[in-house]
């Protein structure tokens, strides 16, 4: 540092608002200012004070500065010390009746410092986890993430989602099968405890056989996944399968995991506009999400669970599942996301032994009714 | 480095005349045009971290553009996005200024641009995120504002009350406290937060004439709601 830079702020009446910069010298007797001339041929200007008309406090935007002030001629004079090697020097020249007080100011710095400190290695610490943590998965903190989002984004983005899928396809307005598959979702949302999502159900003319289940609780069932259904206990555990990655909030998850922590991070500070964005981008892309297979078992078991709780017989899960899976014909899509296994099928099929055994209560529709209504034309707009 | 203020106003934009191999960063998006001598990169000001810290915290974006004039002397066009004036401040090394988000333009190599923590209440507060920018060093300064800047100066000890969201820049001598306006502000502060600022001085506060937010919920009404 060249001996001629300023090192400090002086104010007062005569000087700009923003203060004057001056090179403060330590002396024996106090302090020396000296305010280097406007115009480069000027000569420099001093000023001295001696240490006994000084005060001292702790200043500035984050009390880091050393704040010093005393009346001269001209009016109130204030000095802002931020420059550690000067403020050393003060504080070693400085007699008795400034100690107390530079001590009090050096206390509040140092306080300001450490608080800082701890602020900051907290903040670096929850970035560092984050990106760790999504570097490897961490299931963890993705859950945390999705339990701060709350159910109503979760509807929003579902039913953006939702109807730009239903404007692209021929919609079944009314009908049997209409009837069918909200009878089933009434029988199964019944059954679910403190429900914090109103499903609402459409059937969708395609010999595609799919259903899913977006976030927020929309579901789409298309009429091929009902053609294949020989009963309507079979629909019925697709759609309670389906269900339980509403309740289980697997779409959210997935969203979280797939955009990074960049979600995680706006969410875990609460920035839900920036999240609404990234969430419009994803658009129709939710309609492909593929689960994973932890998410898939639960949905499978929890599925089946809330299957026997509503008293439908979910054995139609289990053979369904398994016809799907044998028979090649057509566009099974629903098996391109919910591949199927022996393993998949033995552990339904434990599950449901383990369950005491209980009666059923059949639907209050014909099913080789609602399935003829399939192939004809009505209700399609 | 040389700079000048064109169409001052409310769409000015600023030439700043380089010399051979110096160089300027400026918020990306902000270059207008340039003369052939002129690179544009691309740089993480204040190391990896220190960018992701302020997209995240922040919102401010990734990158500060560098443009450098390494094939020769040339200027440089800069524009910001917002209508509103455009501020030089001239950093001697010794005043420094803490900056609003999206207050920030560009700045010549020698200013020193970090992202700062406000304290919690602060930040938690005034509703402006916990990281600011605080601009040190020496060299020229461009700071954005949208709609004018004023200028206050306070001197030693005197007070200044300002609606938050009207804040552009702050010299780091003041010292500010959030305050919950009271019935009286709030019909006269329109910023809805229902939070201003009690500045003291010694030092400048820069406020802008137009508050951002307040003007995109005015534009919304005029936007017409699906459903
Ligand atoms: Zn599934």
């Amino acid at each position: 540092m060249t001996a001629s830079t300023p090192n400090a702020l002086c104010f007062g009446e005569e000087f700009p608002a923003n203060g004057t910069p001056c090179l403060v010298h330590v002396e024996g007797h106090g302090l020396t200012m000296t305010f280097p001339s406007d115009r480069e041929a000027g000569e420099s200007r001093s000023e001295s004070v001696p240490f006994s008309e000084l005060t001292v406090s702790a200043g500035g935007l984050d009390h880091d500065q050393l704040v010093v002030t005393w009346s001269a001629q001209t009016g109130q004079r204030t000095l802002y010390l931020k420059n550690p090697d000067v403020i050393r020097a003060f504080r070693q020249a400085a007699p008795g009746h400034l100690t107390k007080p530079l001590e009090r100011a050096a206390k509040q710095v140092r306080q300001v410092r450490q608080r800082r400190r701890i602020v900051w290695s907290i903040a670096g610490g929850a970035l560092l986890a984050s990106v760790l943590g999504l570097w490897f998965g961490s299931d963890l903190l993705v859950g945390l993430a999705v339990d701060r989002i709350p159910v109503g984004w979760e509807r929003k983005l579902g039913e953006s989602a939702y109807h730009d899928f239903l404007a692209q396809h021929d919609v079944v307005k009314d009908g049997p099968s209409v009837a069918a598959v909200k009878e089933m979702i009434h029988r199964l949302a019944g059954q679910i405890p403190d429900n914090p999502y109103a499903f609402d159900v459409t059937v969708v003319k395609s010999d595609v056989v799919n259903a899913f289940a977006l976030p927020g609780g929309y579901i789409i069932v298309f009429t091929g996944l009902m053609k294949k259904a020989e009963s309507p206990e079979e629909v019925a555990g697709v759609l309670a399968h389906e269900l339980n990655h509403v309740l289980q909030r697997h779409g959210l998850e997935r969203i979280v995991k797939q955009l990074g922590f960049v979600a995680v991070v706006s969410i875990a500070l609460g920035n839900p506009p920036g999240l609404g964005g990234v969430m419009k981008q994803l658009g129709i892309e939710l309609m492909t999400l593929k689960f994973g297979r932890a998410q898939e078992t639960e949905a499978d078991v929890t599925g089946l669970q809330l299957l026997y709780r509503a008293r439908i017989d979910p054995s139609g899960m289990i053979t369904f599942f398994q016809r799907l899976a044998e028979k090649d014909e057509g566009r099974v899509e629903w098996l391109s996301t919910h591949p199927m296994s022996i393993a998949r099928a033995d552990r339904l099929k434990t599950q449901l032994a383990e369950l005491p055994k209980q009666s059923t209560e059949p639907f209050t529709f014909e099913w080789a009714k609602v399935r003829a209504s399939l192939d004809t034309p009505g209700g399609v707009p | 480095m040389k700079s000048e203020i064109l169409y001052p106003g409310a769409f000015p934009m600023v030439r700043v005349e380089l010399a051979d191999g110096e160089h300027i960063k400026a918020e990306s998006g902000a270059m207008v045009a340039c003369s052939p001598t002129i690179d544009i990169e691309s740089k993480m000001e204040g190391g990896f971290l220190g960018a992701l810290s302020r997209k995240f915290l922040t919102g401010e974006k990734f990158f500060f553009q560098t443009l450098r004039a390494s094939r020769g002397a040339g200027e440089v066009l800069l524009a910001p996005t917002v209508p509103g004036e455009i501020v030089v401040l001239d950093l001697d090394g010794i005043n420094e200024y803490m900056v609003q988000k999206d207050g920030f333009l560009a700045g010549a190599d020698g200013v020193t641009i970090d992202s700062q923590m406000q304290s919690m209440s602060r930040g938690l507060l005034g509703g402006e995120g916990f990281f600011i920018l605080k601009m040190s060093g020496k060299g020229m300064l461009l700071l954005n504002s949208f709609g004018a800047v004023h200028k206050i100066e306070l001197k030693p000890g005197q007070e200044y009350i300002v609606d938050n969201s009207h804040l552009v820049a702050w010299s780091t001598t003041t010292t500010y406290n959030i305050e919950k306006a009271t019935s009286g502000w709030v019909a006269s502060f329109t910023s809805g937060e229902g939070f201003v600022c009690r500045f003291r001085g010694p030092g400048l506060v820069f406020i802008q004439s137009r508050n951002p937010g307040g003007f995109g919920a005015w534009v919304r009404q005029f936007i017409p709601v699906s459903e």
